[in-house]
């Protein structure tokens, strides 16, 4: 099962820092994803591709994890030698096909 | 007239406003600067909204604005203001009111392009305000920048305005209001704030409301995608509705889509867009409050209808964000040359270990990237694999280069490749990007005033 067969996401940037957004479709989900996807276990899929620590905010009411990694994006949309502007719309792909095992659903 | 005021002494809980009604409805009718024409036309023609919130402004569009203005002092406003505006002023003559940043690095000369519409649209008593002030270009070394400036050319700095002048503005009997930069979550919020006379958490929640708005149709079922859920069919995607809020005069406000207008306006959209390019949710700084989102609750009370509650809001800081560009030296060259048919992959893969060779051993270039549009170009090492072989795919490098003459050479290298390369390289691109970072920093507020002018069609 890939994340994104649980929760749908966001990618955002603001000059250097990209920002990742899960939200989880149950509180069931929500724990699952809490308790998976660590701050540490999201700097592993992004650093594949960015560099940098990533620090993760937990918004249970919402069942909502946000993840920022501060210094991805070195020196905004303008520096990057990707094909094209703004790449990182494409970056939640990053969390959302990470597979995270079988479930009971 | 000019009015000046200063935006520490004014705040905008002291000033005299008049409750008009008990509810006000505000629509977002653009989220960027190429954003479509159509859905704030049909907001206009619902008659359903007391005002309109144009967000047209961001760093790209906002440098090549200044850009212009470098050339020419009487340009530098968003070149689709009259494109954007023309269908709109009728609607403003009757009453629906029109807030846009669509003055880019020019609030002024916006005013009086937007006063020589109004003109010619037969409606010359339209009162047009232009918020001048968020110009800081001759203040950056005041600037306290989050990083040392070393070397480059300033193509500009702007201060993030909040939405007291806005609301001195509208007080003051403005129908349409034309800015720079000021924050998005306040441009939207002004309105409501000066028709409802809101404090406290109140302004804490059109905030929110506003933060939740400025990307247009990203909260309707743009960039949007659910598990298990179908996407959105080409009717609806093609003819997606925007976002209108009914604000109360307690803050507490539904997100809707106006009736008939197709798209996904749910709880998940709302979180989504509540969160994006937010850093720590408990603390979203904009120039008029600090908001917490993680007290908010949403519930979906219709279709396409969600309402909002619970935000709590902080007092507004005493520092200003500024952004601040930075151009530096050189280019980037970002070009691309296809392969297709039998062998397509090989031949692609081939091209680019020649064009990595010839830049690192001819060019001396190091700093590039060479990767394979529908391949790997976009995630790069994050990508899933590849398990067939694709049809057609693209070649692209993207290097950055110290002057024109380096980029040029790059690009003629790629040309090369159709003639004396792997066989039928060709549908060559090529496009150069000037090098200017973006930089942010801050000047505390007691030093930042905003000044509003009255504009003429003269």
């Amino acid at each position: 099962m890939r994340i994104g067969d649980i929760a749908c996401g966001r990618a955002g940037d603001k000059a250097d820092v990209l920002d990742l957004t899960l939200v989880a479709y149950s509180d069931r989900d929500y724990a699952r994803l809490e308790q998976l996807v660590t701050a540490e276990y999201a700097a592993r899929a992004l650093n594949r591709v960015v560099p940098g620590a990533v620090v993760r905010y937990e918004l249970p009411a919402l069942w909502a994890l946000k993840f920022v990694a501060p210094t991805a994006l070195a020196g905004g949309v303008h520096a990057s030698l990707r094909a094209g502007l703004h790449w990182q719309k494409a970056a939640i792909w990053l969390l959302l096909d990470l597979e995270i095992g079988e479930t009971q659903r | 007239m000019t009015q000046t005021f200063n935006a520490l002494i004014s705040g905008c809980s002291d000033m005299a406003r008049r409750p008009s009604s008990e509810m006000f409805t505000i629509g977002a009718g653009a989220g960027f600067a190429g954003d479509r024409i159509e859905p704030a036309v049909l907001m206009a023609q619902s008659g359903e909204v007391d005002a309109i919130a144009l967000e047209c402004l961001a760093e790209r569009t906002l440098v090549n604005a200044l850009r212009m203005r470098e050339s020419n002092s009487e340009t530098g406003h968003d070149p689709r203001l009259a494109r954007r505006l023309r269908p709109l002023l009728p609607h403003a003559a009757r009453g629906c009111r029109v807030i846009s940043n669509l003055g880019a690095a020019n609030p002024a000369a916006a005013g009086h392009t937007t006063a020589r519409l109004a003109r010619d649209l037969g409606i010359p008593s339209l009162r047009i305000a232009s918020v001048i002030g968020d110009d800081v270009r001759d203040r950056v070394d005041e600037v306290k920048w989050t990083q040392p400036i070393d070397d480059g050319t300033w193509v500009g700095a702007h201060v993030y305005l909040g939405l007291e002048p806005i609301v001195s503005a509208l007080d003051e009997g403005a129908d349409v209001v034309i800015t720079g930069r000021v924050a998005d979550s306040s441009l939207v919020a002004a309105a409501p704030v000066q028709a409802l006379g809101l404090t406290g958490d109140a302004v804490a929640a059109a905030l929110t409301v506003g933060h939740l708005l400025e990307c247009s149709g990203q909260i309707s079922g743009g960039n949007l995608t659910e598990p298990g859920v179908p996407d959105l069919s080409v009717e609806e995607l093609a003819r997606i509705g925007y976002p209108v809020a009914d604000i109360s005069q307690d803050g507490s406000a539904t997100i809707r889509l106006l009736d008939g207008h197709p798209g996904r306006l749910n709880v998940a959209a709302c979180t989504l867009q509540l969160l994006y390019e937010v850093h720590d949710p408990r603390s979203y700084i904009t120039p008029d409050a600090v908001l917490d989102f993680t007290s908010i609750r949403f519930e979906q009370v219709g279709h396409n209808r969600v309402r909002l509650s619970g935000v709590q809001g902080s007092p507004r800081p005493d520092r200003l964000k500024v952004i601040g560009f930075l151009a530096r030296r050189g280019q980037i060259a970002d070009i691309e040359i296809a392969y297709a048919g039998t062998g397509a992959l090989a031949r692609a893969r081939l091209a680019a270990d020649v064009l990595r060779l010839r830049l690192q051993r001819e060019l001396g270039i190091h700093d590039f990237v060479i990767d394979l549009v529908g391949v790997n170009s976009v995630l790069g090492a994050g990508s899933m694999p590849l398990h067939c072989e694709p049809p057609e795919l693209r070649v692209h490098v993207s290097a950055r280069c110290e002057d024109a003459e380096m980029a040029q050479a790059v690009e003629d290298e790629i040309y090369a490749l159709t003639i004396s390369g792997p066989a039928g390289g060709g549908s060559v691109r090529s496009e150069r990007r000037g090098r200017v970072e973006s930089l942010a920093g801050f000047l505390p507020r007691a030093s930042v005033s905003a000044t509003i002018e009255w504009a003429s069609a003269a």
